[in-house]
Formats: C-alpha cells, sequence, structure tokens
C-alpha cells in the first residue's frame, strides 16, 4: 500500500515535470521560495548572477550599470516569482527580465541613437580583402597577458555594437540561447534575430581583426 | 546561378547549423569550391569562438555581498 502511494507520488511528480519548462532544479528552488525560503533565494542568485552580471557588463560596459541590473533583475524577479507559472525556463524568464532593466537603463541615459549595420558594406569589404587575422587562443593558452589584452580587444569590439545587434549577439553567442529563445526574450521576430545576429558577427570580425593588427604593430 | 553574395548571407545561418539539409550541402560545396568564401567562413567561424572562449565574466566579491544583503533586505520588507 505506502509502495503505492509512493509510486502514485513519482508518476504524479514526473507528470508535474513534463508539463514545465523549467529544469527540476530550478522547479525546487522555486517551489521553496513560494514556501518562504531565502536559503531558495540565494541558491537561485548562486546559480544565474554570473550570467546576468556579464550580460549586463557586456551590454553597458559599466561594472556599476552591470551591478544595478543583476541588483533590478533580481529584485523583479523575486517580486514576481510568486506569479510565474514555470511555462518557460527560469533562466530565459531572468534573461527577459534582465533585458528590459537594460532597454530602460539606455532609454534613462538618452544613448545614441540606433544606428543600422548595413550587409552591403561588408559585402563589399569582404570582397575586397577576404582576409581577417583572427587570433587564436588555443595556439598559446598560457600566456596569461595576451589573454587579458585579448579580452580587452573583444569586450571593446563588443560594446561598439549598436545596442539592438549587441544584445542579439549577447545572447545567441556569448550566453548561448538559440535564435527561438532570443526572439522571445527581445520580442523580435526569429528572422530578424538572424539578420541582425549575422551582421553583428561580420562587424566583430573586423574590429577585432583591426584592433589585434593594431596592437601587434604597436608590439 | 546563385552567387557568392547569396552564400554571404546565408554563412552564420549555416555555421548555427540552422539550414535545411538541401541548403546545407549546397553552401558546403561553395565552400569547397570557393576559396574566398572558405575564408570568410573560417574567420566568422573563429570569430565566434574567440568570443565565446573569453567574454565570462564572475561578479566581484564585495558585489556578491552586496547584492545578497540588498536582496535580503528586500524581501524581508516584502515578507512583511
Amino acid at each position: 500500500m505506502y509502495e503505492d502511494t509512493e509510486t502514485n507520488a513519482t508518476i504524479a511528480e514526473d507528470e508535474i515535470m513534463n508539463t514545465l519548462a523549467t529544469d527540476e532544479t530550478d522547479h525546487l528552488l522555486i517551489t521553496r521560495f513560494k514556501a518562504g525560503s531565502m536559503d531558495a533565494m540565494e541558491k537561485i542568485v548562486e546559480r544565474y548572477e554570473d550570467q546576468i552580471f556579464t550580460f549586463g557588463l557586456k551590454m553597458c560596459g559599466h561594472l556599476q550599470d552591470a551591478e544595478d541590473i543583476v541588483q533590478e533583475t533580481f529584485l523583479n524577479a523575486f517580486k514576481y516569482l510568486n506569479d510565474f507559472r514555470e511555462e518557460t525556463k527560469l533562466r530565459n524568464w531572468l534573461f527577459k527580465i534582465a533585458a528590459r532593466v537594460c532597454f530602460r537603463k539606455r532609454r534613462k541615459k538618452k544613448f545614441e541613437p540606433e544606428r543600422e549595420l548595413s550587409l552591403e558594406s561588408f559585402v563589399l569589404k569582404d570582397g575586397l580583402s577576404s582576409s581577417y587575422d583572427i587570433p587564436d587562443l588555443s595556439n598559446n593558452p598560457s600566456e596569461q597577458l595576451e589573454r587579458n589584452e585579448l579580452k580587452q580587444i573583444i569586450n571593446k569590439s563588443i560594446l561598439s555594437l549598436p545596442p539592438k545587434y549587441r544584445f542579439v549577439f549577447n545572447l545567441r553567442d556569448i550566453e548561448g540561447f538559440s535564435t527561438k529563445e532570443a526572439s522571445e526574450i527581445l520580442g523580435i521576430t526569429a528572422q530578424t534575430v538572424k539578420t541582425r545576429l549575422h551582421r553583428a558577427r561580420l562587424f566583430l570580425r573586423e574590429k577585432i581583426s583591426e584592433q589585434f593588427n593594431e596592437g601587434e604593430a604597436v608590439r | 546561378m546563385k552567387t557568392c553574395k547569396y552564400y554571404f548571407e546565408k554563412i552564420s545561418e549555416y555555421l548555427d547549423g540552422e539550414l535545411d539539409g538541401q541548403a546545407c550541402h549546397e553552401i558546403e560545396a561553395h565552400l569547397k569550391e570557393c576559396p574566398e568564401c572558405g575564408r570568410c567562413a573560417d574567420s566568422l567561424k573563429k570569430t565566434i569562438q574567440l568570443c565565446r572562449e573569453t567574454a565570462k565574466e564572475k561578479v566581484p566579491s564585495e558585489m556578491r555581498v552586496r547584492l545578497k544583503l540588498a536582496l535580503q533586505e528586500c524581501l524581508q520588507k516584502q515578507l512583511g
């Protein structure tokens, strides 16, 4: 009798998990949070704070702004987590909140107007010179100094992307969201995600190559 | 006859595995035949890998402490 009850409970739990988009760990943490656990809140923060921080820093380029973005994201998330029905992954929901916080921050600071990246300009450049000098980290992984310099070059290049391309690039290539997930987080079509991502990558290839060559020339 | 520009527009989708079988086969054949487009695809792939490998950040420890305190304070207020 006891075994049957236990089996039924396991089956019921499995059925619940199958209807939820969140993974088992997140589901458990959310359930505990809803029951008032501070520890669950801390565990959720621990799980996602580095990712949200990376996104915030790559979007705005300042430590203080990135800290504000992380804090506002989690404050908003915990305010509404009791109503979260787990129809999307917790990570995706958190990034949707983080993206909104970034949008608001941009508006408040009156950032520069959006710039379009035209595919034509990349086609012409590509036709004239198809050789891009992109450094390869695997050639020399022990050189920490060079690695740090390279990191600075990459961060600077990502920050020089116009914001709407930067949002897509960071979500797709840095955070690893799929095209569909990025389109849901940003509220744009999958085709727009693809178009912006391709142009962002072409832009970065050119920027990184230019800055890397400048650095090499100085050495 | 599809041009290099046609394939150039599709390179990211190809690298992401988002093209269907026929389109994928076509672009692969073109990249083998056309050295310029082949180099273009390679350098784009290296750019993506390089950004992925170097871009991750960690929250600085003092910031981690501040964040924890701010969230605890806020949640305790919410719980009344």
